[in-house]
């Protein structure tokens, strides 16, 4: 029999909601959290605009910020997130095999202090060119402050939620650019599968609101340029549409075995049944001009489920707002979903979130979580004037009340990466949980 | 069924090795990472007296430039390839690119693939922003009085090359391997530090064990080499410091520090049946896989609860009785702490076994490839199973009693058929794999 896996806990802290709750609220209500960039000065970058987290502090969650004052923001939204989610599935106070529970994100890389990373440079440059790499190493030594540099890599946000959810599984981190925290949410799944362990903490977070994100992503051309118009910047599948917003963000998930959750009695929150992670093996700079890699993952994800591109209600779209991304992630649709695609109704979040790099995937799947719950999904905003090859159902301005029963999450990233998920209104004898049996 | 087998669904499918491939310290060929383990065997290395011995440490690989001549034989279109990919690649990718293109040569797979069924999955570490990228830049805003943050976005945003920031992720060593070898399969990239290496291997084996993907390209890739990229290395106290010269001596009552270095490891990992069926040459079998945390403010326990619990799991998926193993291939960090908490590890989960069976430590004659070294430390002891007999732990010579466990001292030891290969994260993290023999 394979072991079916339910999510029962959900946190998420967002630019439109710092808790999930409130991201409901927002998303329905269409509101938009891009504005002006506030966490440096970017008065004179070419972009000025971010979806940032305002009003966010982990005393929300009944932690002392004082300790994580060392910590990159990425690591307080994922400590947030991820309490959130352990307090909804109660695992903190059920008793529960804890060499059994691991954490499994996809948090990015945060970012060092740029002014005194640029410092370290100008006092190590020789005139002939080039960094005088023994004296450029001692000024950092002495210049970077111990403790945030240590708290600046990768897996520091599972290790810390590892610790204070006493979870005595494994424990890692993975990146895949954009698609980073749909993978941990996949490979964490598979992992409870195999009977590996029975509970994972899983999802991701991350910020690139930095001077080396914007540096970064200005330098690719991902961004939109809309400075004076911030709310009409992301603009999903529409024909004006000029690149993504930089956003953050975390969101995590309690997922379990299903008899496990049954066991302890929790709340049945949804069922994870289909994932798909594929690669495009194109280029590392942009997507197949064919799609193939989403179309892959798409297929796969409805394969691991087995269901039919018709018993999906509702796709969350990666939907960057990029020319390149809707087109092809419009095509891949096409491509897995046949006739099909033009009834499916599909939006893009980020219209509202921003694009959360690493942890979109996981807001991303709490969007799709709350739609099966409310029979509501959310709409894309600014999508208002048609492209011609981007011609699907985009759920435009207005939210729809459409009958959830499996929805679908997307997500394309950087270097090829692809994946998706699928989650399901929990049914005791669905059609999928049979066929899998 | 016992708890923590897999379920029936997935066991059947087993896990082969078809293929390796290194850049490492001692060299960028498995041929010649085999024979450097190897070359040093002789009675002095048990003269506590005697001279420090290190195969090139703390240069780095020395012989990897990053060109494509030192790529492994490739053809025409893929050498290109890679030559118009290079500037997209920092140096850990370049060395697990490296590394892969070998395995995947060594393993023949591709000669007939499905892409489709092909994946990658790497261990890496976070990458850096390098000096270098920047360096036009902050001059662009520089003058006499300093760096001018206020000027960034204007003169110096352009100066920094459109690419940079493909650079800097961490998933571009599967990435390119990917695209130059056209492998469709699923593709992830675990940033878990040292702990890295097998929890790739783990997560490869369950794509393949539940059909997903009938092989995978995995690999490790890191480095430890302090600059100003690389500061929170530089700034751990149990990192040797540059001024002197440092030896890695896992084990020894001396040892003092682990010694930074860089490299990296691919292996093909194959479903026995696609492997069987295109006659490929095998290496092993991968048995079972484990990982664990405990994490305390005492560094020796966390490292030995977490290990303990890491080598049981293994063990126990495995199938394999301890007292059948052939060898451990340790952490052997050459670190104080780290040392006494595996070795106590090893003996907790062993007994009376950890004093008989052979210990090797690969970084003590490869230093501390991060990630990296975890993979490194599989392909030596898969090369040991290949050749039947092990290699020494440079540098041991006395015998701490806080270590109970038995490094090995020449090349005489056998190999065993069957061995667990250890990932400690002095956090409390560790991760363990255990490979042995084909037995069809």
């Amino acid at each position: 029999m394979k072991r079916r896996i339910v999510v029962t806990g959900i946190g998420c802290v967002t630019p439109i909601g710092r808790t999930i709750q409130e991201l409901q609220a927002s998303l329905y209500a269409g509101r938009i959290g891009v504005g002006n960039l506030t966490l440096f000065d970017a008065t004179c970058f070419p972009v000025r605009i971010a979806a940032e987290v305002r009003d966010w502090d982990l005393s929300q969650v009944g932690v002392d910020s004082r300790r994580w004052q060392h910590c990159p923001r990425q690591t307080s939204f994922a400590i947030g997130a991820g309490l959130q989610a352990a307090h909804q599935a109660g695992v903190l106070d059920a008793r529960i095999d804890l060499e059994r529970f691991g954490v499994y994100l996809g948090c990015g890389e945060p970012f060092e202090d740029f002014q005194t990373f640029a410092a370290s440079i100008h006092s190590s440059s020789r005139e002939s060119g080039g960094v005088e790499s023994d004296s450029a190493t001692q000024h950092a030594l002495r210049v970077f402050d111990p403790d945030t540099e240590r708290e600046s890599e990768p897996d520091m946000p599972a290790m810390h939620l590892g610790e204070m959810l006493n979870a005595q599984g494994p424990i890692l981190n993975c990146i895949s650019a954009c698609v980073s925290s749909t993978q941990a949410i996949g490979e964490a799944a598979r992992m409870i599968r195999q009977n590996e362990v029975d509970v994972m903490l899983c999802g991701g977070a991350h910020s690139t609101i930095h001077p080396f994100g914007v540096t970064g992503f200005q330098r690719l051309s991902a961004l939109s340029t809309r400075n004076d118009n911030p709310q009409a910047a992301v603009r999903p599948f529409d024909a004006d549409r000029d690149g993504f917003v930089i956003g953050e963000g975390a969101a995590t998930f309690i997922i379990e075995e299903l008899e496990h959750a049954r066991r302890r009695g929790a709340d049945i929150l949804g069922e994870l049944t289909g994932y798909g992670s594929a690669q495009d093996a194109y280029r590392v700079t942009d997507s197949h001009p064919d799609g193939r890699g989403t179309t892959s993952a798409l297929q796969r994800a409805l394969a691991s489920a087995h269901l039919n591109p018709e018993d999906i209600d509702y796709i969350n779209a990666h939907g960057t707002g990029t020319i390149l991304n809707d087109r092809v992630e419009t095509l891949a649709i096409k491509h897995a979903f046949g006739e099909y695609a033009w009834k499916v109704p599909v939006s893009s979040t980020k219209s509202m979130l921003g694009h959360a790099t690493t942890a979109c995937g996981a807001i991303e799947l709490a969007v799709c979580l709350l739609s099966l719950q409310s029979g509501i999904i959310p709409p894309t905003i600014n999508h208002e004037k048609p492209d011609p090859q981007c011609d699907l159902d985009y759920v435009p301005r207005n939210a729809r009340e459409v009958n959830c029963r499996h929805v679908l999450t997307n997500n394309i990233g950087f270097g090829g990466q692809n994946a998706a998920l699928i989650v399901s209104r929990f049914d005791e004898s669905s059609r999928a949980a049979r066929r899998a049996a | 069924m016992t708890r923590l087998r897999l379920n029936d669904a997935v066991m059947h499918r087993r896990v082969l090795i078809t293929g390796i491939g290194i850049v490492s310290a001692v060299g960028r060929t498995v041929a010649g990472l085999w024979e450097s383990l190897t070359s040093l065997d002789d009675p002095e290395s048990s003269d506590r007296n005697a001279a420090p011995r290190h195969n090139g440490l703390q240069q780095g690989v020395a012989d990897f430039t990053g060109r494509i001549d030192d790529f492994c034989e490739l053809p025409a279109v893929t050498r290109k390839a890679i030559q118009k990919s290079l500037k997209l690649m920092n140096r850990e990718t370049q060395m697990g690119v490296a590394a892969g293109q070998q395995a995947l040569q060594d393993s023949g797979l591709l000669l007939n693939h499905d892409p489709e069924r092909i994946g990658v999955c790497f261990g890496a570490e976070n990458f850096p922003v390098m000096a270098e990228d920047f360096q036009s830049g902050v001059q662009a805003c520089s003058d006499g009085s300093g760096f001018d943050p206020n000027r960034w976005g204007q003169d110096g945003i352009p100066e920094v090359a459109p690419l940079w920031l493909l650079k800097c992720l961490p998933n571009m060593p599967a990435c390119h391997l990917a695209i130059l070898n056209d492998l469709r399969g699923p593709g992830n990239t675990i940033t878990q530090r040292d702990v890295s290496a097998n929890m790739a291997i783990a997560e490869a084996c369950r794509i393949i064990k539940d059909g997903t993907a009938d092989a995978m390209v995995v690999g490790a890739t890191g480095t430890t080499l302090s600059s100003v990229d690389r500061r929170p290395s530089c700034l751990e106290d149990s990192v040797s410091n540059s001024r002197h010269e440092a030896v890695c001596r896992p084990f020894d009552l001396r040892r003092r520090e682990s010694v930074p270095g860089e490299g990296a490891g691919v292996i093909v990992l194959e479903e026995m049946h696609s492997a069987l069926r295109r006659g490929a040459s095998i290496y092993g079998e991968i048995l079972g896989a484990g990982a664990a945390s405990w994490m305390t403010q005492d560094s020796i326990v966390s490292g030995r609860t977490a290990l303990v619990k890491a080598m049981r799991q293994t063990l126990q998926r495995a199938d394999v009785a301890s007292d059948t193993l052939g060898h451990i291939h340790a952490h052997g960090l050459g670190t104080v702490m780290s040392d006494i908490a595996e070795a106590q590890a090893i003996s907790q989960v062993l007994g009376d076994f950890a004093q008989t069976v052979p210990v090797v430590a690969a970084k003590s004659h490869l230093a501390n490839a991060g990630a990296g070294s975890g993979m490194l430390e599989l392909i030596a002891s898969l090369l040991a199973l290949r050749h039947g007999h092990l290699f020494p732990v440079l540098n041991y010579s006395e015998a701490d009693p806080a270590c109970p466990v038995r490094p090995v001292r020449n090349c005489h030891d056998a190999a065993g058929s069957c061995f667990l290969n250890l990932n400690l994260f002095g956090r409390g993290l560790a991760s363990c794999v255990a490979a042995g023999t084909f037995r069809g």
